[in-house]
């Protein structure tokens, strides 16, 4: 029912076991090698090289590529060659599993088709994210999720409007909160009504009727909400290599004058609109 | 009837939790822990066969919990049920320091009884 990576779906379905998940991710991370370790293998840095960029990262919050072109011990054009190499000789964990005889690439194939079908209603529909803003995928995903978990979740028809750009996000509603950070930096913020709360609360509590529920417990049912759905969005994330990790969520009430979007700060905003005509809004607080 | 005690910081996923398990009329929830060094006690006062544990919760983690309940216990039986299961990294850590099972939220009621029944 989630964003599954393939080989948790393989051992959900039984079709290997732990050892051999756990044998061919080994074997992953011995021929995966790491950007630098790559740049090493191929003699485009030397050992002296690393020692210079890691000193140099400790110092900058930078890349390892980035701080290597910076300090000129590589071009633009030889970090790209890296990535290159890295890309053709990237073993995927099917494959893994072939290699420690897990299975053969026939049924390989086939446990992709059904990986995918099973991970189709995951399929990110398009959403244009304004030029300019680092990591337009992740908004694009943080979106669609939302909207996506609204329909799994809850039960609601969800409809996802544009995105535009705001000052400030709407006040008035109960405002769940996550940041984001690893590979991105940014807040992520979902404004529901007091009757989408409730339907949330139904949803996660297993109950037909929440009237009776104390506040605490209905706020909770929609941190929970935007839990999952940003661990989701990790999910979709991870295997394109971008990391982001979640913190903790955490819930606003602010007044009709709603939150200011921060000066270093870009708002994106996505108005969210349920058959049913309750409406929800998503902020995300994204670093310039 | 297997003994189960549940680690979660949010009050709504531990009713939740509570009320697959109890539901089933298989296993009994004895105790609830709202993060990682609670689930540690739980487990040391209350035995429990199975500890259903949350990954990211506020004070000490399930991922640092599960590393030290797998010191106290080769044998404790840690479902890790968490909104990162899908993150390959997250996923491979959780497995190969001991869980034996990593459900991904959301999920349905019966995917989280059929590991449990598998324990």
């Amino acid at each position: 029912m989630a964003v599954k990576f393939f080989g948790q779906y393989l051992l959900e379905r039984g079709a290997v076991t732990t050892d051999l998940l756990l044998k061919a991710i080994a074997l992953q991370d011995s021929i995966n090698l790491k950007l630098g370790e790559t740049a090493l293998a191929i003699k485009m840095i030397t050992p002296s090289d690393v020692k210079r960029i890691h000193d140099a990262q400790r110092t900058e919050d930078l890349m390892f590529g980035d701080m290597a072109v910076k300090l000129g011990i590589l071009t633009e054009g030889q970090l790209g060659e890296i990535l290159d190499h890295q890309q053709r000789t990237h073993l995927r964990i099917g494959e893994a599993l072939v290699r420690v005889g897990a299975f053969d690439h026939d049924q390989l194939n086939l446990h992709l088709e059904g990986f995918r079908a099973d991970q189709a209603k995951y399929a990110t529909t398009r959403t244009l994210i304004p030029a300019g803003i680092a990591h337009p995928e992740i908004w694009e995903i943080s979106a669609d999720l939302t909207a996506k978990m609204f329909v799994r979740m809850v039960g609601l028809q969800c409809h996802l409007g544009d995105c535009t750009l705001v000052e400030r996000v709407p006040g008035g509603a109960l405002i769940a909160g996550i940041d984001l950070n690893g590979d991105v930096s940014a807040r992520y913020l979902l404004g529901v009504s007091d009757e989408l709360r409730a339907k949330i609360a139904c949803s996660i509590l297993m109950e037909s009727d929440v009237s009776d529920e104390p506040e605490e417990v209905l706020d909770d049912t929609v941190l929970e909400y935007v839990n999952i759905v940003c661990g989701n969005v990790a999910a979709k994330a991870a295997p394109a290599g971008t990391v982001v990790d979640i913190e903790p969520p955490f819930c606003l009430r602010p007044g009709e004058e709603g939150i200011p979007v921060p000066a270093d700060c870009y708002g994106l905003h996505f108005q969210l609109v349920m058959a049913t005509g309750e409406s929800a809004s998503l902020t995300l607080f994204v670093k310039r | 009837m297997k003994k189960v005690v549940i680690a979660d910081d949010s009050i709504a996923v531990a009713r939740q939790l509570e009320k697959i398990i109890t539901g089933s009329g298989e296993f009994e929830v004895v105790a609830q822990a709202r993060n990682g060094l609670e689930a540690i006690k739980m487990y040391q006062v209350h035995h429990p066969d199975i500890i259903c544990m949350d990954m990211n919760m506020p004070g000490m983690d399930g991922i640092t919990a599960l590393r030290t309940l797998v010191a106290l216990d080769k044998q404790v039986k840690v479902v890790m049920v968490t909104s990162l299961g899908g993150v390959g990294d997250k996923f491979t850590e959780a497995i190969r320091l001991g869980a034996k099972g990593v459900l991904s939220k959301p999920f349905e009621a019966e995917d989280l009884l059929k590991i449990l029944r598998g324990l």
